[in-house]
């Protein structure tokens, strides 16, 4: 656990980097439409402004699997650059979701050029990983899919029960675009809660993880203005997990009441503003909007 | 300290008919984009300038101003205005309601009301939250025409192919939280007509009760009472915006109070077709600001004369101070006149308020009585009073913001003044800045510094100030000092000669 002693870096530049990571992957002349397309229920969810606490929570679901988290910790450069690393996922996301196929297939396979080097052992639980284990990749995936359709839920406009399971059926192909059989990838709601169900016995709070949430939901460095703001993200995050993994966590959240809830659509507000006042964000948005009201029209 | 105390130095200058162009010319070195307002063409005039001088075209329509004698002009008014119409991303408008609210709801659109108004906000503001403020007007696409319509509709209970005579359904321009389409009305008018996003009033108004929130962005590092104040304030303004209503009585206060003036004219408000949500005035033509660059200098100054004049007479004769002094907000007709719009952000201002930005004046450069300039600074709020500062170095750090008024001559308004006056303005350093805050009222003025001074900064407008301003300061009522004082003085003459309905 020697790495533990090593104290994380500044969060400075975290909506900056984000932002431009997101820019660069909605592309200005795509080939084509990618994996989802401007009609589909993947690209309505961008415009959520939920976003950060559903990127924040799937974050938190994701740490809970000891040996996802000992990757993480001991290969990535997380701890070096935790702000690059998360800059990285969301261009990474981005490009999956709305770049043409190519660049999708480009991303992707590089993902898995790297996932092949990272492997070791989890020193909590003593058993060896590798990042290419489906089962590694498909909890990664799930939680992901999982926060984004609960955190919708709770600050956004909840999806339709059609939406919902078109949603994480659009997401299978997200799954086997790092390496995940087919098969194994949940297709609808219900699929995806019970594999959810079903990894639960797996899950617990390791030391990285514990360190690692510590960070990100208190970031040091932070602009003050972003930092008060990261107050109510940091809440709607853990208000909106599930209660058993609160409780792995520790953390306490008093209820959401409607007061509660309207205080963090308006600070999710403020930070999105905030997001579109960096370069190209406007533009990103609007490359979007408009190949979407192409399509509806169509 | 910083913001508020440089902030009651320019209010002070305000008062007196001096001012500056502190904010604005950091402004404009960040380029002319940001210098965004409440604007009812907005966005037009910059950036894309092509030049187009329609002087000869822009004065007859000024001409035919009123009533039946418009209507002649009204076809082709029309079509012209089209010309303006800005870059609106049509393509990505909005479609419903819903769409509004995910436009503009969460706080969004109370920030962008704060960006049109950040003037009063800049210096307390990360960076970030500043670029978010300028840039989140063009993240807002239009209505869309159904909407728009679905708008009008709901307000005057008939659809715009039925209560205009013509409907354009493409909007001309952005304007506050709502859009501009441009019409003819029934009786053969071609107006302007504000249209304002479904919904959005109710959701700003309850976005504004996040005080803590607010206060959070604006962190502002002056004492929490003067933030409480500023806020409040700024939230009393957003909220009146929010009804077109009163932008109308604006409007016609001022409109009424101009009729006949030589230079200075203001659209008609159309009664029958204003509404909460709605406001249709005349449609007006004219030469945007940014096409003054290709007149002569001569030209400029008699603009630059008429907008100094329009901005304080308003204040000392109809007390209300219009707050958004936007160059978007002005159309030009050559020989010194100017049509005025926009009237959403105006501040009226009770005797007591403005007797001592009067006093301020008179003790500095009428009576030169510096004593008596220090206790009306004391009176008004805008300095501690125990400052332990001597009288000496209270005028030292304020002089600078009476410059233009000091002393009868001509003086040019130029980059290089506003420059001296940003340094002082923000001159942290200096003994005073620690003493001195603004109080509640005086906080629309800070406006002038922003817009007003701003514009003759740019125009590099030469004027004796002092002597317009003597004609105008109700303690001197001095002389006319110009052609347009002179003209302007016969025109007070038959005012005074028929029956005022005004104040």
């Amino acid at each position: 656990m020697a790495v533990t002693s090593r104290p994380y870096p500044t969060a400075a530049g975290l909506v900056e980097r984000s932002a431009a990571a997101y820019v660069s992957g909605v592309p200005e002349r795509p080939a084509d439409d990618g994996l989802f397309g401007p009609a589909s229920v993947t690209w309505k969810m961008s415009g959520d402004l939920g976003g950060p606490i559903a990127g924040l929570r799937s974050l938190m679901m994701q740490a809970l699997h000891p040996l996802a988290m000992a990757g993480v910790d001991q290969h990535s450069g997380w701890r070096q650059d935790p702000v690059g690393r998360l800059a990285a996922t969301s261009a990474y996301l981005a490009t999956v979701s709305f770049g043409d196929r190519a660049s999708a297939e480009q991303a992707a396979a590089r993902v898995r050029r790297i996932h092949v080097r990272v492997r070791g052992t989890d020193p909590v639980t003593g058993r060896p990983y590798e990042a290419s284990d489906p089962a590694l990749l498909l909890w990664v995936h799930a939680a992901l899919v999982e926060s984004t359709l609960a955190v919708r839920g709770l600050f956004g406009t909840p999806l339709s029960a059609d939406d919902a399971d078109r949603y994480v059926a659009e997401m299978v192909v997200a799954a086997e675009l790092v390496g995940v059989p087919a098969p194994l990838i949940p297709s609808s709601l219900a699929g995806l809660g019970d594999y959810v169900a079903s990894v639960r016995p797996e899950l617990r709070c390791t030391p990285a993880a514990r360190e690692s949430m510590a960070y990100l939901l208190n970031p040091p460095g932070l602009d003050e203005d972003i930092a008060a703001i990261w107050q109510d993200i940091r809440y709607g995050a853990v208000v909106a997990l599930p209660g058993w993994a609160r409780e792995m966590y520790g953390y306490n959240a008093p209820p959401l009441t409607p007061p509660r809830r309207e205080e963090v659509r308006q600070v999710l507000g403020v930070l999105d503003a905030v997001f579109l006042g960096e370069p190209g964000v406007i533009e990103a948005r609007q490359r979007i909007a408009a190949r979407m009201r192409t399509a509806r029209l169509a | 300290m910083k913001k508020v105390s440089g902030a009651a130095a320019a209010v002070v200058a305000a008062g007196a008919a001096a001012g500056v162009a502190a904010v604005v010319s950091l402004r404009r070195r960040a380029g002319p984009g940001r210098l965004r307002g409440n604007v009812q063409l907005r966005g037009t005039f910059w950036p894309h300038g092509r030049l187009r001088l329609r002087r000869g075209m822009a004065a007859a329509a000024l001409a035919a101003r009123g009533g039946a004698r418009y209507a002649g002009g009204a076809p082709r008014l029309f079509a012209a205005a089209g010309e303006h119409r800005q870059r609106l991303r049509n393509d990505l408008a909005l479609q419903t309601a819903e769409d509004v609210a995910a436009t503009l709801g969460a706080m969004k659109g109370v920030l962008m009301k704060l960006g049109q108004m950040a003037s009063y906000v800049d210096d307390g503001l990360s960076p970030g939250v500043r670029r978010t403020l300028s840039r989140l007007q063009d993240s807002v696409p239009p209505m869309s025409a159904d909407l728009a319509a679905r708008v009008v509709e709901s307000e005057l209970g008939l659809p715009p192919g039925r209560a205009f005579a013509r409907w354009d359904p493409e909007p001309i321009a952005a304007a506050s939280i709502g859009q501009v389409h441009r019409a003819m009305t029934l009786d053969g008018r071609a107006v302007a007509v504000k249209v304002q996003y479904p919904g959005i009033a109710e959701t700003i108004a309850a976005d504004l009760g996040n005080v803590a929130l607010l206060r959070r962005m604006l962190r502002i590092t002056a004492p929490s009472q003067d933030v409480d104040a500023l806020l409040a304030e700024l939230r009393e303004r957003v909220v009146e915006e929010l009804d077109y209503r009163r932008e109308a009585d604006n409007q016609r206060l001022f409109r009424a109070y101009y009729d006949g003036h030589p230079t200075i004219s203001v659209p008609g408000i159309i009664d029958e077709l204003s509404t909460r949500r709605v406001v249709t005035s005349e449609l007006a033509d004219g030469a945007r600001f940014a096409e003054l660059e290709g007149w002569s200098q001569e030209e400029r100054d008699l603009a630059a004369e008429t907008i100094y004049r329009f901005v304080f007479r308003s204040l000392y004769e109809i007390h209300a101070f219009n707050g958004d002094p936007h160059p978007g907000n002005y159309l030009f007709h050559g020989g010194g006149r100017v049509t005025f719009l926009d009237f959403g952000l105006v501040r009226h201002f009770t005797p007591a308020e403005l007797l001592p930005l009067m006093g301020m004046v008179r003790h500095l450069c009428v009576d030169h009585d510096p004593e008596a300039f220090r206790r009306e600074l004391v009176r008004a709020g805008f300095l501690r009073p125990d400052a332990p500062l001597s009288t000496d170095a209270v005028i030292e750090h304020m002089a600078v913001f009476y410059e233009p008024v000091r002393e009868n001559r001509p003086l040019t308004i130029t980059g290089d003044y506003s420059s001296a006056v940003v340094r002082r303005f923000f001159d942290m350093r200096s003994p005073v800045t620690a003493y001195a805050r603004i109080p509640r009222s005086y906080v629309i003025l800070q406006r002038i510094n922003l817009g007003l001074f701003g514009l003759l900064g740019e125009l590099t407008a030469t004027a004796n100030w002092r002597a317009i301003a003597e004609e105008i300061w109700p303690f001197v009522q001095g002389p006319p000092g110009t052609p347009i004082g002179a003209a302007e003085a016969a025109w007070r003459a038959r005012r005074q000669a028929a029956p005022s309905t005004l104040v």
